[in-house]
């Protein structure tokens, strides 16, 4: 006997639920493709001769031999850079090939399209380029300042009882992508171009491409290929403009990837930092004034320098509420590696000093340093450094609250314990000799979104059609999936929206309106946004749908409005939303030879809404990775502005042994001008993690820790 | 670059004919056995050997045992088999020690003991393990057999008493009562070279340390016999001040260098405390089988 029930249709994969990834499965089995194994029929392959040299003047560039090589079909120079000779994110400053003078090593000089690659490889080693050395200007003590960020908030005469004072630096970390720069330019055989590239910003490129290019918008398209990461390093064009230059001069599809070494001159990092500091207080522990020096040293080119000093300047004080500010920060130009856009922007630099002087004014004032912490959190109504009234969602004391309320790790058991819960892991022979256990708290925030009068938007277009009568719905933007999800996200919105089962995300591409860049944590605010109201007003239409007729509607969503900084006092309402996540790292070191176990990280972070919760974990673990190698090995070392660990034996990145259990709770509040109450989750785990293992080393070793990567010298 | 020159190639099937083979080939021939150091110079272009004898049908060379009061292990005997013998364990637990901590199950399933020995690099691990249990090795030339004493083995950095035309066949570690050793290193991740690693081995009777050896890695040009504080030990009772004392000597008598690694004072205090703790280590489990 059976019985009959009504079913309500149930379409799974809405918002909020824990939708697996479309690319997860072709990611792990290795069928995914990357825009390294891009491949077009007759292609060639092209490589760049770069400087060796960071500074010098090009006396002459002599091509005759490479191009004399069989199989060679285009060597290219500055020369043959038919429209705008130079590129650059917020200035047009850098040289898409190097007209005279180098300015940092590894700056592309000359490009060699050929048969195959090692042709093109033997041809390249055939130029010869006559360099006449200059000294570099390496200290950024010396640069010249691009930018200077004064933050002059509250009464400036303003003294304090309690004051701590600390100097802090932080050292240059890569993206340390795992995909390098690569792409495929394909020649439409009508003056146009094909280009498929790992990017963050398609548009950007497009606009930077025609201008190089000297052709227009409809006559360059770009298209998203698979992407291994990015964080900031895909903002940059690296090598976009010179695969369509050699596509466009050859009339052949021309590939480029650069090798592992390259890829450390072909992006920019995260700005080194030195940081002075100044904390005043009142005896009972109420903030009073923040003084900072920043330095930041950009490298040779613009790049994103002016935004990422705005950052720093604005989250110098950290998430607390403080009468006076006194910011100064500039970043200068050097003849180092160019720095720009990585994860965290900026914020990422100063929480290492801010959180470092919590924890000094803690111990000056003889508080805990959470109660401390609390003490001074910012909250909803409360004005930042900058003047800004914060009107969204500023959870900070709660988020201290349920971190320190988490349970801590067990004690090392006194039985044989594995190597690798021992410090150093596997890679050494601590026995538990020396082992000193140290608890460390942070917090940090930074800015969902781009600041400062940024007319932020992202366009999305949405067409449901009938196939076979069942309801197809489109969504095509400019997006770029980056590996952190968004796919899978613009695919829960549509469903969720429209109610349809049938949903596919289309390639990006340039064919519809920009949708901004995959950066500052933006993109599901942005985008998703974008494609919600696009669901939106389709949905007003449904009536229409027939099985000839779809029905289609293209969206531009912006964020509110926000207003630049006074140059002069750095105050203005220059952010659209804040977005903060805490940290607590036990850390156990072998305090004789200077190792260090991460036996566990915990994080609260507010996410406003979970849009996948498989995702949103992911996130939040790969950040705290990124966190925790920057407070522990990664870091780009130069010398004279040489690089000197341009490969992953010498710049270590964290791996799964380094990598503790994260504990985490992630809240949900509403922040009211997002699309579902969502913020940004993307940059903030990157923030306070370094931070708290800084501040567990301290309490281990009783070290100071003031420089991250610590090194192992630092804690003996 | 990621392949190497050409070279010509052939497979030995007896240890005669690799000598054979090397004495017709000339300098220019290498052997080659796990091929996880060559390979690698290979392909970077740092080494251009001109043909390569393929050693690795040689079963002959592949054992350990005990024999006339000796542990012998042929030399091409893989990592991965000195790491698991309960045979060296019970008696030299230091290879245990190194071989868990040599770079990963995929180099320790194929890289030999006698390729790391002949290979010479000052940061190799075995070479300070057999110059801290004072092993003994067997060469085979056209003129026959010898065997060279550790203590002769490095001739300069990366260069060996083996010499052009001929083969490591084995090594051979004398076995006295009232062994312990130990090795302790640190790497700045697995698979890494060590920033320093020490390697102890002490015999003791009657509460007397007997005998010593130390060797260190990677803090010199070659690997260093730490002969000074060799004679420190012997004939001391073992007590934590003793080897405090002898760590103190093996910072003043590495000669590291600075790099990537770490600055030369951090590496001597890193030699200082590895080279304590493996006598300390060392000198436990002596006591543990006195008992």
């Amino acid at each position: 006997m059976s019985t009959t029930r009504t079913r309500t249709p149930l379409v799974r994969g809405r918002v909020g639920e824990l939708m697996p990834r479309r690319d997860a499965e072709p990611k792990v089995t290795g069928a995914f493709a990357y825009s390294s194994d891009l491949e077009a029929e007759g292609m060639l392959f092209a490589v760049t001769v770069r400087s060796p040299h960071p500074h010098a003047r090009i006396a002459a560039i002599d091509t005759a031999a490479a191009v004399a090589t069989a199989g060679v079909h285009a060597v290219l120079t500055h020369a043959d850079v038919p429209g705008r000779k130079t590129v650059g994110m917020h200035r047009a400053d850098q040289p898409v090939l190097v007209v005279d003078v180098v300015r940092y090593q590894g700056e592309p000089v000359v490009i060699v399209a050929a048969d195959d690659l090692e042709t093109a490889r033997r041809a390249a080693v055939l130029v010869v380029v006559t360099y006449e050395v200059l000294e570099p200007v390496a200290d950024p003590e010396r640069g010249e300042v691009l930018r200077d960020v004064r933050i002059r908030h509250g009464d400036q005469s303003l003294g304090a009882d309690v004051v701590v004072s600390g100097s802090y630096e932080v050292g240059m970390q890569d993206q340390a992508f795992l995909g390098p720069e690569s792409g495929l330019a394909i020649p439409d055989g009508d003056g146009g171009v094909d280009l498929h590239v790992a990017t963050q910003w398609l548009h950007l490129d497009q606009e930077q491409i025609c201008a190089a290019l000297d052709l227009p918008p409809a006559k360059v398209r770009v298209h998203l290929a698979g992407v291994g990461g990015a964080f900031g390093g895909r903002e940059d064009v690296s090598m976009q403009i010179h695969a369509c230059l050699l596509a466009l001069r050859t009339g052949r599809p021309v590939k480029m990837v650069y090798t592992r070494e390259e890829s450390f001159f072909g992006h920019v990092h995260r700005h080194p930092a030195w940081m002075r500091y100044e904390h005043g207080a009142t005896p009972e522990g109420d903030l009073v004034y923040v003084r900072a020096e920043i330095l930041l040293d950009g490298g040779a080119y613009a790049s994103s320098s002016p935004a990422v000093v705005s950052n720093a300047a604005c989250f110098a004080a950290g998430p607390y509420r403080v009468q006076r500010a006194t910011i100064d920060a500039r970043v200068v130009m050097t003849n180092n590696p160019p720095c720009g856009a990585m994860r965290g922007f900026g914020a990422v630099q100063v929480a290492v000093a801010h959180e470092a002087q919590m924890d000094l004014l803690a111990a000056a004032l003889g508080i805990d340093p959470v109660d401390l912490r609390v003490r001074n959190a910012l909250k909803t109504g409360d004005r930042m450094i900058t003047g800004q009234v914060i009107d969204g969602p500023a959870p900070v004391r709660e988020l201290l609250e349920g971190l320190r309320a988490m349970p801590l790790p067990l004690e090392r058991g006194s039985l044989r314990a594995d190597l690798r819960e021992l410090p150093g892991g596997v890679a050494n022979t601590t026995h538990g000799e020396g082992v000193r256990r140290g608890v460390g708290y942070a917090i940090g925030f930074k800015n969902m979104g781009f600041a400062e009068g940024f007319d932020d938007y992202s366009t999305a277009r949405v067409r449901v059609s009938l196939v076979n009568g069942e309801p197809l719905v489109e969504v095509h933007t400019a997006a770029c999936e980056v590996g952190q999800g968004l796919v899978t996200v613009l695919e829960q919105i549509a469903r969720t929206e429209l109610g349809f089962e049938h949903v596919v995300v289309l390639p990006a591409d340039t064919t519809v309106g920009s949708a901004g860049s995959s950066s500052a944590s933006r993109q599901t605010w942005m985008t998703g946004g974008a494609v919600k109201a696009a669901c939106e007003a389709v949905r007003e239409r449904l009536h229409e749908l027939a099985a000839d007729r779809s029905v289609e509607e293209t969206v531009e969503h912006h964020h509110r409005p926000t207003f630049p900084l006074d140059p002069e006092t750095g105050q203005g309402d220059a952010q659209v939303a804040l977005c903060f996540a805490a940290h607590r790292a036990v850390c156990d070191v072998d305090t004789d030879l200077g190792l260090v176990r991460v036996v566990e990280i915990a994080t609260t972070q507010d996410v406003g809404r979970i849009m996948n919760p498989a995702q949103c974990e992911g996130q939040i673990q790969g950040g705290i990775a990124q966190g925790l190698g920057l407070a522990l090995m990664e870091e780009i070392k130069t010398e004279n502005g040489l690089v000197r660990n341009p490969n992953f034996t010498d710049y270590l990145i964290p791996t799964i042994l380094d990598m503790p259990p994260v504990r985490l709770a992630i809240s949900e509040t509403p922040h009211p001008d997002a699309p579902y109450g969502l913020n940004g989750v993307g940059e903030p785990p990157t923030i306070a993690s370094t931070p708290a293992i800084a501040a567990a080393l301290r309490a281990a070793t009783g070290r100071p820790v003031t420089r991250v990567p610590v090194r192992p010298d630092d804690l003996i | 670059m990621q392949t190497p020159a050409p070279f010509g190639y052939e497979r030995a099937t007896s240890v005669d004919g690799a000598i054979a083979s090397l004495q017709r080939l000339g300098p220019e021939a290498r052997i080659i056995a796990g091929g996880h150091s060559l390979l690698p110079m290979m392909k970077l272009r740092l080494a251009n050997p001109e043909h390569l004898i393929d050693i690795n049908d040689l079963v002959e060379l592949s054992y350990i045992r005990e024999q006339d009061g000796e542990i012998r292990i042929g030399a091409l005997t893989r990592h991965v088999a000195l790491l698991k013998s309960e045979l060296l364990a019970r008696h030299f637990p230091v290879f245990a020690d190194a071989e868990t901590v040599i770079a990963d199950p995929v180099v320790r399933n194929r890289g030999t003991i006698g390729g790391s020995l002949c290979q010479a690099d000052a940061a190799e691990d075995l070479s300070a393990v057999c110059t801290a249990v004072k092993a003994k090795v067997v060469i085979r030339g056209a003129a026959g057999e010898r065997v060279v004493g550790m203590e002769d083995f490095h001739v300069g950095p990366y260069q060996t008493a083996v010499g052009a035309g001929d083969v490591l066949t084995e090594v051979r570690l004398p076995l006295r009562p009232g062994s312990g050793s130990a090795h302790e290193k640190v790497e700045r991740r697995a698979g890494d070279w060590a920033i320093a690693a020490a390697s102890a081995a002490v015999w003791i009777a009657a509460g007397r340390i007997t005998d010593v050896g130390i060797g260190l890695s990677a803090v010199g040009l070659t690997t260093i016999h730490l002969t000074r504080a060799e004679d420190l030990l012997r004939g001391q009772a073992p007590s934590e001040d003793l080897f405090a004392e002898a760590g103190a000597i093996a910072a003043a008598d590495c000669s590291p260098g600075a790099d990537g690694r770490g600055p030369i004072d951090y590496k001597r205090h890193l030699v200082g405390v590895l080279t304590h703790r493996a006598l300390r280590r060392a000198a436990a489990r002596a006591a543990s089988q006195e008992a």
